[in-house]
């Protein structure tokens, strides 16, 4: 399947954007990125990406405060919340947030977002 | 005393006492018993009280007069002597024992005569009883006394004149009687002026003023006007009223010891560490001194408070007190009635009880804020080894996790880019791609074990629920206050619910827990509850000691209920705000 959507990769770690880039650009995606929660909420207004992928933590507030805010917006992208630590982690929030799902960061793949986008995550 | 004095002091006693026998029953025939054994022992115990007054209190006039009044006493019975000087002398100075009794009486107990006019009276006493006793003697002739021929001359008779030695007894009497009460007056007046220990002091001597001078009144009155009154009763009983003199130093010295008594059972029942102000209402019941004042210097340095707030000047206390240092810098004072100045091992002793109780007050308050310095040193460490273990799970998370997420991705990306390669090198990249997840994994969880991220951006809901969810056994969370709580007291809940869940899955072979953290006024109260084997022993294993040393670090008892088939339940109760 070809993805058609932009991929908006959320991150203040430059050297996992750079490779998440790399790997969703080789995927066929078409990337941009932010490195905090403003610049990801700017960067939805001017990029409209099919998907959102969010490291709950960021150096200005955390992923789950920048989902609500998208899904406040109306007609939001799908939003994929992501860290490196385990979803266990972080207790009940991520169920609790208006994310679409949670992707540990080691297991990012064109393969996962684009089962995000298809409405199945894995 | 000088230590030559007192010895010379007692054999002057001894003597005299030893010649009034003497005199007595050598010369003529002797007195009856009683009238002997009574008048030797009064000037005796006289004689007693001045050494004793001496001794107690050096410097002090009182002990003088004592030793006065009893020469006094006892040398006027030197006319039994058959010789016409000594016969004139007895009679003479039959009374002269008065002036001394009257100055010490308006002297006691500080042993000075306090305004110009007691000073004028006394001296008045000391005159009026000579030139009185002088002027009837010119007049009076040993037979008006039922002498007869043997009698020795009286060596100052001028003219045998009965009715001029009678009109000169009559003004005697009356002058006599208003100096008894002007005495009596003046020391009812000292004794209602005098506060604390003075007044202590003087009531004794209002009683035995208001006997002693009853009997002179009475003495006096019927001698000079020949009443009708038993010679036995008057001359040789009624003396045994003067002993009542010398018993005021007994009474004092009973009176001094009662009070080192009191101080001390006071000093033995303040309870330990008792305050400034208990203390000196104890000292100030135990003496008797309800003025009595215990005051520190202020902390600015600027002069000395009360244990009522109220401002004492050491230098300048008020008229009739003084100050005694209770430390050698002078930081507390007692300021005292200058009466209990007479009773200077009183005096020690209180100050030494003050300074004792005021020393262990003073180290039970530094202990005490050793101990709070302490408590809170082990707050503050165990506040810094959290920060510290944030950070460290910061930096994991931030470095190492970050480098090895990217590493699994790069090598992902390699694998793919091989996928033409030799099989070997795919296996090669796939073999280091997995062994980059399983550090990742390890890490985590030494992540999580440092410190839980959980906890530091969500608080205690989303920590405990984390725990739950990880747990093996099934585990319900009855209650969790939403509200954040200072970093130190969550951290301490998380790791309280942490090390019991962990339990709960080691040992307690549980099938369910509970979990409940409920906030009451005031306290956080943290329950983990199983339904297992039970037996546990919070000395069982450093687990539960380290947790109980780290609930005590802000405060909070850790409580462990583990009866064996009965379950565990652990509980922390943690003072929160």
């Amino acid at each position: 399947m070809k993805p058609e959507a932009a991929i908006l990769v959320v991150d203040d770690h430059d050297g996992f954007r750079v490779f998440a880039r790399k790997m969703l650009e080789a995927a066929g995606f078409t990337v941009a990125e932010a490195a905090t929660g403003a610049q990801a909420t700017e960067a939805v207004r001017a990029v409209r990406p099919g998907l959102v992928l969010l490291d709950i933590q960021l150096p200005d507030c955390d992923g789950f405060e920048v989902a609500r805010q998208l899904a406040a917006q109306g007609n939001s992208p799908v939003v994929v919340l992501t860290s490196t630590r385990d979803a266990s982690d972080y207790g009940g929030l991520i169920a609790a947030s208006p994310a679409a799902g949670f992707l540990p960061k080691d297991q990012l793949s064109g393969a996962a977002l684009l089962n995000f986008l298809a409405g199945s995550p894995p | 005393m000088t230590a030559r004095l007192r010895p010379a002091l007692i054999a002057a006693a001894i003597a005299m006492v030893v010649g009034e026998i003497a005199i007595f029953y050598v010369p003529r025939p002797p007195p009856p018993p009683v009238f002997a054994a009574l008048t030797i022992t009064t000037g005796a115990a006289f004689l007693a009280a001045g050494i004793a007054a001496r001794d107690r209190w050096p410097g002090n006039r009182v002990g003088l007069l004592f030793t006065i009044t009893g020469y006094l006493w006892l040398l006027t019975w030197l006319d039994h002597l058959p010789n016409s000087l000594a016969f004139t002398y007895g009679n003479l100075s039959w009374t002269w024992y008065q002036a001394p009794l009257v100055h010490l009486a308006l002297a006691w107990p500080g042993g000075r005569l306090r305004t110009r006019f007691e000073r004028g009276v006394v001296i008045t006493e000391y005159a009026w009883i000579v030139v009185s006793n002088v002027a009837a003697l010119m007049f009076w002739n040993p037979a008006f006394s039922g002498c007869d021929a043997t009698c020795p001359a009286n060596l100052l008779l001028v003219d045998s004149s009965r009715p001029v030695y009678d009109a000169i007894n009559a003004v005697a009497a009356a002058v006599s009687i208003a100096m008894t009460v002007t005495v009596l007056t003046l020391v009812i007046r000292h004794w209602r002026a005098a506060r604390g220990w003075s007044r202590r002091a003087m009531l004794p001597l209002v009683w035995i003023s208001f006997a002693v001078a009853s009997f002179l009144a009475v003495q006096t009155v019927t001698s000079n006007l020949n009443l009708p009154v038993s010679q036995v009763l008057l001359s040789d009983i009624a003396p045994l009223i003067l002993l009542a003199g010398p018993a005021l130093v007994v009474i004092s010295t009973l009176l001094s010891r009662s009070a080192r008594g009191a101080v001390g059972t006071a000093i033995i029942d303040l309870a330990p560490g008792a305050t400034p102000g208990r203390l000196r209402d104890a000292l100030a019941q135990a003496l008797g001194d309800s003025t009595l004042q215990l005051a520190f210097r202020s902390t600015d340095g600027a002069g000395y408070r009360d244990t009522d707030g109220r401002r004492v000047d050491p230098a300048r206390p008020e008229p009739g007190r003084t100050m005694t240092p209770l430390t050698e810098a002078g930081d507390a004072v007692l300021v005292h009635d200058q009466g209990l100045e007479q009773e200077p091992q009183l005096v020690r002793l209180t100050a030494s009880a003050a300074s004792m109780a005021l020393e262990h007050a003073r180290l039970q308050a530094a202990v005490q804020a050793q101990l709070e310095q302490v408590r809170a040193s082990r707050a503050r460490i165990v506040e810094a080894s959290d920060a510290e273990r944030r950070r460290l799970e910061r930096d994991l998370h931030d470095g190492a996790q970050q480098r090895l997420v990217t590493l699994s991705l790069a090598l992902g990306m390699a694998r793919e880019h091989a996928a033409d390669a030799d099989p070997a090198l795919q296996a090669l990249i796939e073999s280091a791609r997995k062994e980059a997840r399983e550090a990742l994994l390890e890490l985590r969880e030494l992540g999580r074990g440092i410190h839980p991220a959980v906890l530091t951006e969500t608080g205690l809901p989303g920590a405990i629920q984390a725990l739950a969810e990880r747990s093996p056994v099934s585990i319900t969370i009855t209650e969790v206050p939403p509200r954040r709580f200072p970093a130190a007291i969550e951290a301490t809940a998380y790791f309280v619910v942490s090390e019991a869940l962990a339990n709960v899955a080691k040992h307690a072979r549980a099938d369910a827990a509970d979990v409940t953290i409920r906030e009451l006024p005031g306290r956080l109260v943290v329950q983990v509850a199983d339904d297992g084997a039970g037996g546990a022993r919070a000395e069982g294993g450093s687990g539960l000691r380290g947790l109980a040393d780290r609930v005590a670090s802000v405060g909070g008892v850790l409580r462990l209920d583990s009866p064996p088939g009965c379950g565990t339940r652990l509980e922390a109760d943690i003072p929160c705000t």
